[in-house]
């Protein structure tokens, strides 16, 4: 059934159907409605979980390792400063193989002071081992965090579900909420494969010397590998329950496409109104939209770009000396295919700044106008 | 290290992590120490402020544990008589209480009343003294003082016989003090302690300094308790017309049919003087009572004044009586108006006569209050011993010892409860130190070593056993050392009290006390200064786990305690102490 949601209340309706055993947050700023509303869900008797107030966010994520460790399904929210103090648990979390699913709203980080979207935050932490997931719509959020924790608990390695502040999480959508019994069904309850177990004592994530920790890091990477396999099976079985698929990247009029955007989150939906009127006028032009960073799903990337003559590169981030990321991403991966269309990086839309139709209509001119791309990434929409 | 790793992998999926089942027991992190943690009590500053040096830190540890076999044991280590004290002390401990800088003191004279009501109601609790020793003591006078010569001195197998010269025990606690604060039945049913093979009462026998040579044939010691028995009356013209408070008092409570009428001038500034106020005023008088300083300087408890002035009994302060005249159908009393003068030496504000201004106020009945004094025949200024709440000198070879009232400069039933165990402490260090040459300096080491915390309170359970000397240290806890992270801010509870009404229309007990909850309540507030309550905060913030529970008690593994004082910085209540390695 349809219910006008916030996307944050989304992302917490699914948490209350994946059943999750603890919730740990840190209830202020940054932080969004979406542990709000879990924390009544707690209180209300909702959903049986244990809700536990921290007093930092590298508690929350302390808290959800402790947790998960014991073998319970466990979830947290945050967003920029907030995810900037969880660092260092981040890398614990993925080292220490736990299946923990994150709700991570992109916010801008200071000074100055904004809360609006900026991907900064999550792109900051790629390399932590996290699996990330870019959402697009209230929708989209819902489904992808219950796949989070079927792929979480698949290949024991933590999900980032990453949606756009404001334009995301504080925008009412209607949003199927699926129920009970049918997310029962495509979601069962945690099976844990690694477990603290009081009857058997040991400790986990002890010390590992040069003879160990490389095969350690190395299992990281495989179980990664294994990634966007496991997620094509987690969204087939999830399309046979709902009936709805996301796929790692949604290309949209690609296929004999000249000039192909490429981002992630909510800039996607304008982007393809303005693709939709630039074809109009005789352009074409497609998008591709980005739903999973981590792992880069290469080959789809590279399938989908191939016959494109030049990618546009839409960064809601910047590297700072190197541009953004998404196109430094790009870059790379094409590298190695057969084909290689020029990589155009734009960088525009931090700090919760509009992206309008003009904008994608002012980056195809440029690109459709240069011979090369330019050295360094270009902004657009910057105030003169 | 041994080390293991963990391999599964369903699904195909690779997942390798380190685990490890060795422990941490290999490395002895004792090595690292060069402070130590130590358990450590200290005295409470209730209990270093109380008379009687009672553990109140512990009572209220039990009592809120709902074990008053406990709390009662281990009050009647210090004190006989916890119902009685309980409602008539002045409660200096509660003035002590390190929680008042938190949020309020401890209720603590509510919660002992509560433990002393509940040892009436089991009968006392089982108690029991020990046999006989075949020494035998003479008491004169069944006061408070006398009551607590007989009970520490029986409990050290001492015969007592108790010389009273009216027909019922308990001298002021029933004559004097109100059945509204005090009433007969939990006085007699306290007293029923008392009642014991080797305790004799013998009731219309008062005894005179002349009869003491013939009981040195008797007894091995005398214990003088006979009070300040006799009243100080006012010295101006008229003064014979006054009515003395303390046989007021005393037949107030005796006869039924007394009836004292219109307004009535009660002059003095005392508790005697409050006591009569507030008793003439449930008897339908309306009495004023009369002081010559101002209400600061009455020497009567604060809240016993409050209380009377609550009731609506006027104060008219800085009014000192000179003459008393007696009219057709009333008296009338001439005023002198006192101001203040220069401080005194010792820091007290004076007050003289106002030049010639002066008052006249018609009453119906005034009642001198003024206090009371030993009676003459008592009086003795040379001493064989002298201590801090008794003294004694003997008598044809007999040490006889004067206590109570005839000693200590400030007159509380708690007071002279204390002296009592201090002379009985005496004697028995006095009969086991027969041969020594130094007596003096012999009798006041046993008794420094019986001093509770840095008070002149002495412990009964500290001569008897040593016990709470060796658990406690005499080091007072401060409000600074209490870790008040572990303590909200809980107001204390209110005590039930009879309504303003039926207050006024009887001697009903006015401050009915708590009920379990309430008591429980209460006495959770307790910090338990300096003391272990079992809370285990140490062990769980131990980081090396070096603290352990074996057959119940707490102990240290110094093999693995690395010194870091994390337990002593946890500790809510400073029954920790860090120490440098030897």
């Amino acid at each position: 059934m349809k219910h006008v949601l916030e996307g944050s209340h989304a992302v917490s309706e699914a948490v209350r159907l994946a059943r999750a055993k603890v919730i740990s947050a840190y209830p202020i700023t940054p932080q969004t409605h979406i542990v709000e509303a879990l924390s009544e869900y707690c209180a209300d008797g909702s959903l049986d979980a244990r809700f536990i107030c921290v007093e930092s966010e590298h508690s929350a994520m302390a808290s959800c390792i402790g947790a998960s460790s014991a073998g319970v399904r466990t979830f947290t929210a945050s967003s920029s400063h907030g995810l900037a103090l969880m660092h260092e648990l981040l890398h614990w979390a993925a080292g220490a193989r736990l299946p923990i699913v994150m709700a991570e709203v992109n916010r801008a980080l200071g000074p100055g002071w904004n809360i609006w979207m900026d991907q900064s935050d999550s792109l900051s932490q790629r390399d932590t081992g996290w699996i990330q997931l870019y959402c697009e719509t209230g929708q989209e959020v819902l489904d992808t965090t219950l796949q989070a924790y079927r792929l979480a608990e698949t290949v024991n390695l933590p999900v980032m579900v990453v949606l756009d502040a404001f334009f995301l999480s504080h925008t009412y959508e209607p949003v199927d909420i699926p129920d009970q019994a049918s997310v029962d069904k495509f979601l069962p309850s945690f099976e844990p494969r690694i477990v603290l177990d009081l009857q058997n004592p040991s400790a986990i994530g002890q010390m590992a010397p040069p003879a160990y920790y490389m095969e350690m890091r190395h299992s990281i990477q495989t179980a990664m590998q294994s990634v966007l396999e496991n997620f094509m099976n987690v969204e087939r079985e999830f399309e046979t329950v709902f009936g709805r698929t996301y796929g790692p990247i949604t290309p949209f009029a690609c296929d004999d496409a000249e000039y192909i955007f490429v981002m992630a989150g909510t800039a996607a939906s304008t982007c393809r109104h303005a693709v939709k009127l630039l074809r109009d006028k005789g352009h074409k032009v497609g998008v591709l939209k980005l739903k999973m960073f981590r792992p880069f799903p290469y080959h789809f990337v590279r399938k989908c770009l191939a016959h494109a003559k030049k990618v546009i590169v839409l960064d809601r981030n910047c590297s700072f000396g190197a541009g953004g990321i998404f196109a430094q991403e790009l870059r790379s991966a094409m590298y190695a295919s057969n084909q290689h269309p020029q990589i155009y990086s734009f960088i525009s839309g931090l700090g919760g700044r509009d992206i309008t139709v003009e904008h994608f209509f002012e980056m195809l001119d440029r690109t459709e106008k240069a011979n090369n791309p330019e050295n360094e990434s270009v902004w657009i929409g910057l105030n003169s | 290290m041994n080390q293991s790793i963990q391999t599964q992998s369903p699904n195909n999926v690779s997942l390798l992590i380190s685990q490890s089942r060795t422990n941490t027991l290999g490395n002895k992190t004792g090595t690292w120490r060069f402070v130590q943690p130590k358990y450590q009590e200290k005295t409470a500053p209730c209990s270093n402020a109380c008379p009687l040096g009672i553990d109140v830190a512990k009572v209220e540890m039990f009592a809120s544990r709902k074990d008053y076999q406990n709390a009662l044991k281990t009050i009647l280590m210090e004190n006989p008589f916890p119902a009685i004290c309980g409602r008539v002390c002045f409660h200096p401990c509660e003035s002590a209480c390190n929680r008042q800088f938190l949020d309020q003191s401890v209720g603590i004279h509510y919660i002992e009343r509560f433990v002393g009501n509940w040892g009436i109601k089991n009968n006392n609790a089982s108690f029991n003294y020990p046999e006989l020793n075949g020494a035998k003591i003479g008491i004169i006078g069944a006061g408070p003082a006398g009551l607590s010569v007989a009970y520490f001195a029986r409990c050290l197998g001492y015969h007592c016989d108790i010389f009273e010269k009216s027909d019922n025990p308990g001298g002021l606690l029933s004559s004097g003090i109100p059945s509204y604060r005090l009433p007969k039945q939990i006085l007699m049913k306290e007293l029923q302690r008392l009642k014991y093979n080797g305790i004799q009462f013998k009731y219309n026998q008062p005894v005179s300094m002349k009869q003491l040579d013939d009981f040195k044939h008797l007894y091995d010691a005398i214990f003088l308790c006979c009070g300040d028995a006799q009243a100080i009356s006012l010295k101006i013209s008229g003064a014979d017309h006054a009515i003395d408070g303390l046989h007021l008092l005393h037949q107030i409570r005796t006869k039924e049919s007394l009836s004292l009428e219109g307004t009535i001038a009660v002059i003095g500034g005392g508790n005697t003087a409050i006591d009569v106020a507030r008793s003439l005023l449930r008897m339908g008088a309306r009495p004023i009572i009369i002081y010559r300083r101002t209400r600061k300087e009455m020497p009567a408890h604060s809240h016993e004044i409050s209380a009377a002035l609550d009731e609506g009994i006027e104060l008219k302060e800085c009014l000192s009586p000179i003459a008393i005249q007696k009219a057709t159908d009333h008296l009338q009393v001439s005023l002198q108006v006192m101001k203040s003068g220069e401080k005194s030496k010792d820091g007290r504000q004076t007050y003289i006569p106002d030049g010639n201004r002066r008052e006249t106020l018609q009453v119906n009945h005034v009642v001198s209050a003024i206090g009371a004094e030993m009676e003459m025949m008592w009086r003795n200024d040379q001493w064989d011993l002298s201590m801090s709440h008794c003294q004694m000198k003997k008598i044809s070879d007999m040490p006889v010892f004067w206590c109570g009232d005839l000693t200590t400069s400030e007159k509380t039933v708690t007071h002279a409860l204390a002296s009592g165990k201090q002379a009985v402490i005496v004697l028995d260090a006095l009969k086991i130190n027969t041969d020594t040459t130094d007596t003096d300096t012999e009798i006041k080491s046993i008794c420094h070593q019986c001093q509770v915390g840095t008070g002149p309170a002495m412990s009964f359970e500290i001569y008897q056993q040593g016990k709470r000397k060796q658990r406690k240290n005499s080091e007072i806890v401060n409000f600074e050392q209490i870790n008040t992270a572990y303590f909200p801010n809980i107001p204390a509870v209110q005590v039930n009290k009879l309504s303003q009404d039926l207050c006024l229309n009887s001697f009903d007990e006015v401050i009915s006390g708590f009920d379990e909850s309430q008591m429980i309540q209460e006495a959770s507030r307790c910090f338990n200064c300096g003391i272990c309550n079992d809370c285990d905060t140490c062990r769980i913030f131990c980081p090396e786990m070096a603290i352990q529970w074996d057959n119940d008690i707490r102990h240290i593994l110094m093999d693995y305690c690395k010194g870091c004082g994390i337990c002593i910085v946890e500790c809510p209540r400073d029954a920790m102490n860090l120490e440098v390695e030897p």
